[in-house]
This record gives structure tokens, sequence and C-alpha cells, in this order.
């Protein structure tokens, strides 16, 4: 018998990432919106920035789908196999 | 004017001199950082191919790269879009009347005082080092009369060029407030 940690707290610790990046994105663009001046500048910028995170995320997504995510671990071995 | 609601409580009659941000070699200074950050990784793993691969073979590792990469990126892209905006909220302008420094620092410091134009006491333009030299860009220190002593441009574009405007300006506004004083004297006395 194996003892093990599901592969899915990697999943949801990667999530947490996810979302601290998403808050630190929204806080950022708040930023540029609320006190940047409206120039092509600024609109070019803000516009590579979204489609680039869009791109990653969804390259990410491609990857991450193809992992069985309900998998786990094995850390130790409990008991002795064929006795 | 289209700039003109950014100027914090502005007037009427005021109108925008110079609008001043850092010059654009110090934000591609830092874009380039980032962008070698994005490449180590590549370059680790062409340069290392024969020893990283044979790990990937394994059930966990797998995962946690793919996770690790997706994180790095993310975060790379993040920080150096942070860079830009860091770089883009940081403005000085220069109006008809005052002297107005925004500066933006991190996300949730967002500092901006101004002065009067009159009370300018001292202009000084430094240039320090070589590409500062090369690229024509520096510092430019304001000293004032007021609760902020000095007021400082940092690595703006010309800073000889902004620093005579100032003194320009300064100067205009301060025979204009002495117009201004001489007529209420003289309004005061007739009364």
């Amino acid at each position: 018998m194996t003892a093990g940690i599901p592969l899915a707290l990697l999943y949801y610790l990667y999530l947490a990432f996810i979302l601290v990046f998403l808050l630190f994105t929204l806080f950022n663009l708040y930023h540029l919106v609320r006190f940047g001046f409206l120039t092509i500048g600024n609109i070019v910028m803000i516009g590579a920035y979204l489609l680039g995170t869009i791109a990653m995320l969804l390259l990410s997504w491609q990857y991450i789908s193809q992992i069985d995510w309900t998998a786990t671990i094995p850390i130790i071995q409990l008991g002795v196999p064929g006795i | 004017m289209l700039l003109k609601h950014y100027i914090p409580h502005s007037h009427e009659d005021e109108k925008i001199i110079l609008l001043l941000r850092r010059h654009w070699f110090i934000i591609l200074r830092k874009l380039l950082l980032w962008a070698v950050v994005a490449i180590m990784p590549v370059l680790f793993y062409l340069l290392a191919f024969d020893i990283i691969e044979p790990l990937f073979a394994g059930g966990l590792t797998r995962p946690l790269f793919v996770l690790f990469v997706s994180v790095y990126y993310l975060y790379t892209w993040l920080f150096a879009f942070h860079s830009f905006v860091d770089y883009y909220l940081d403005v000085w302008i220069v109006t008809n009347k005052r002297i107005i420094n925004i500066e933006q620092k991190g996300l949730f410091v967002r500092h901006v005082s101004e002065q009067k134009l009159h009370r300018v006491q001292d202009v000084t333009a430094e240039l320090k080092g070589i590409f500062s030299t090369l690229l024509d860009y520096g510092t430019v220190y304001i000293q004032t009369a007021g609760e902020q002593a000095r007021f400082v441009f940092k690595e703006v574009p010309r800073p000889q060029e902004v620093a005579k405007k100032v003194i320009k300006m300064s100067e205009q506004e301060k025979r204009f407030q002495h117009l201004l004083e001489q007529n209420d004297d003289i309004h005061t006395e007739t009364v």
C-alpha cells in the first residue's frame, strides 16, 4: 500500500499564484486607467499586455489540461507487498 | 486641452508648458532586464538539455515543470508591465503657474506635490555618466521657498533646456506677481 499526496494540491497552489497575478494585473490596469494619460502609447501598452496575458494563460491551459490531476505523488510504502 | 484634467485642481487660465517623464532609455533598460530574465531559462534548457531531459520522464517532474514555467513567465510578464506602469505614472508638469510633481511609488503609494512658479529660487541641471551624456538626459533640481524645499525631475530628457525654461517661466511669473502687488498697493492707497 502506498501513501501519497494528491497531485491536485500543486494545481490548487498554481491557482493561488494565478489569483495573485490577476489581482496585481487589475491594480496595474486600474492605475493606468485612473491616473495615466489617454495617449495611444498607453492604450497600445494596455492592449499588448492583455493580449500577452491571454496568450500565456491559454498556452498554459493547453499543457495543464493534459496532466492527470487525480493522480497521487507516492511518498511512503506501507506494509510489505505480497505478504 | 485633453491633458488638462490630469492637473490636480487646475485653474481656468492654466496652460501646460512642459510634461516630463523619465528618458525612454530608462524604461528600455528595465524592459531589457526583464527580457534577459525571460530568456535565461530557455538558454539554460538548451545548454543543459542532456541533463534536464531525462528528469521529465518521471511522473511528478512534468506537472511541476509545466506549472513552474507558467508561473515564471506570467510573473516576469507582470513585473515587466509593472516597470512600465511605474515609469509612465511618474510625471513632472510645468504649467504657466506652478510645478507639479507626481510620483508613483509601488502600487499603493502616489505622491503629488506642487509649488508656485514665483517661489522658485534656483534651478540646477545635472548630467551624470556615459549614457546620460550621450543620450542627453539627467536630473533637474529646483530649489523653492516652500515647505517641500526641493523638487527633483529625475532622469528627464534635455535637462539643461528644461532648467532654462523653468527659470524663464519663473522670472516671468515673478514679474507678473510683482505687478499684481504694485497694483494692489495703488488700489489700497486710493481707497
